[in-house]
């Protein structure tokens, strides 16, 4: 992809299920991603996350021995972490707004429910490279601002059906 | 007055934006289709791998009907929520409709109280729905049967619901 060079990154992608796993390598792999690393379970993310040190990290909600939600917490605060801010997104194909708000309290970056599609991969990727939000340390949280970012560009709705379809997949903004 | 825990707040260098380069505007469209003739390929191997997971929900569902706990429900829902998510990416909205609707039936119900009726008659719609290759959201028979569910998971809920 000639915008944006994605084989320099390195890239890891955590699902239990290996159908959905490959999925999501397969549309890094056309993107032109190289460096993927794939993890079957929880403990396997944290280590390649401390060994391998991701730029960006795809993350299943539901993964056995650490699910996504406690590795996300681990990543962020844990001594251990070699990155504290890397964007994670969190795959799920749970869809309600109380499941977007614990994703969100543990310090993901992006929510994509499932359907997994080449776009909506592609909107949650240009949005932690173009829209990065700001930290917010406090006692009980370290992550992502919460609150809603507001992009400087245009505020308005999409208007492009192109626009809309690269919105697919979202069920809400994460930060609303 | 001062914050007894104060807040701080700060911007990180962006190090993604730096390592990738480019802009928005700079995107292969090419790449993209790439991408999605990628993915059409893997729908079609989806169709020979998902009966592997329906055998796996189905062996599940035998267990739970034998030691119906915590573990069973919690393996039961792990089958189901994954199909749910897989027909729903791989493009058998039936299949992830009903294993939606089993999914809110493991949910929603306390163990004791869950039909093994109703939990076979979800396993054997999503068999169903992959022998016949369902595949379109426009199935009338198919659409019949995902209602009558969802109704009878409903209807097993809403007491519980209301009592809140």
């Amino acid at each position: 992809m000639s915008g944006y060079r994605f084989d320099r990154l390195r890239i890891l992608v955590a699902d239990d299920n290996v159908h959905m796993r490959k999925l999501v390598v397969t549309i890094l792999h056309a993107f032109g991603a190289t460096q993927i690393f794939e993890a079957a379970d929880g403990q396997s993310a944290w280590s390649i996350a401390r060994e391998a040190n991701p730029d960006v990290i795809f993350l299943d909600w539901m993964l056995d021995g650490l699910n996504g939600l406690e590795l996300v917490r681990l990543i962020r605060t844990s001594p251990s972490t070699p990155n504290p801010f890397v964007p994670i997104i969190m795959l799920t194909g749970y869809t309600r707004r109380e499941h977007v708000m614990q994703a969100r309290d543990a310090g993901t970056n992006e929510f994509l429910a499932k359907p997994v599609s080449v776009k909506a991969i592609l909107s949650r990727l240009i949005s932690v490279i173009e829209y990065p939000r700001p930290y917010v340390r406090t006692k009980g949280y370290f992550g992502p601002c919460r609150r809603r970012r507001v992009r400087d560009e245009y505020s308005g709705p999409e208007r492009r059906i192109e626009d809309a379809e690269t919105n697919g997949g979202a069920i809400e903004p994460l930060n609303a | 007055m001062s914050r007894k825990h104060p807040i701080e707040i700060f911007m990180p260098p962006n190090i993604l934006k730096a390592k990738v380069g480019g802009t928005v505007a700079g995107i292969d469209m090419a790449a993209i289709k790439r991408a999605e003739a990628a993915v059409e390929t893997l729908k079609t191997d989806f169709q020979n791998w998902i009966g592997d997971d329906v055998e796996k929900l189905a062996a599940t569902r035998d267990a739970f009907a034998q030691k119906p706990d915590v573990t069973a429900r919690d393996a039961l829902f792990r089958g189901s929520h994954d199909l749910k998510g897989q027909g729903q990416t791989f493009g058998f909205p039936f299949v992830a409709r009903v294993a939606a609707s089993l999914c809110h039936l493991l949910e929603g119900v306390e163990i004791a109280a869950i039909p093994i009726a109703l939990l076979d008659a979800h396993v054997d719609a999503i068999r169903v729905c992959m022998r016949d290759q369902i595949k379109g959201d426009s199935d009338r028979i198919a659409t019949m049967l995902a209602g009558e569910l969802e109704a009878r998971v409903q209807e097993l809920i809403a007491p519980k619901a209301a009592a809140r």
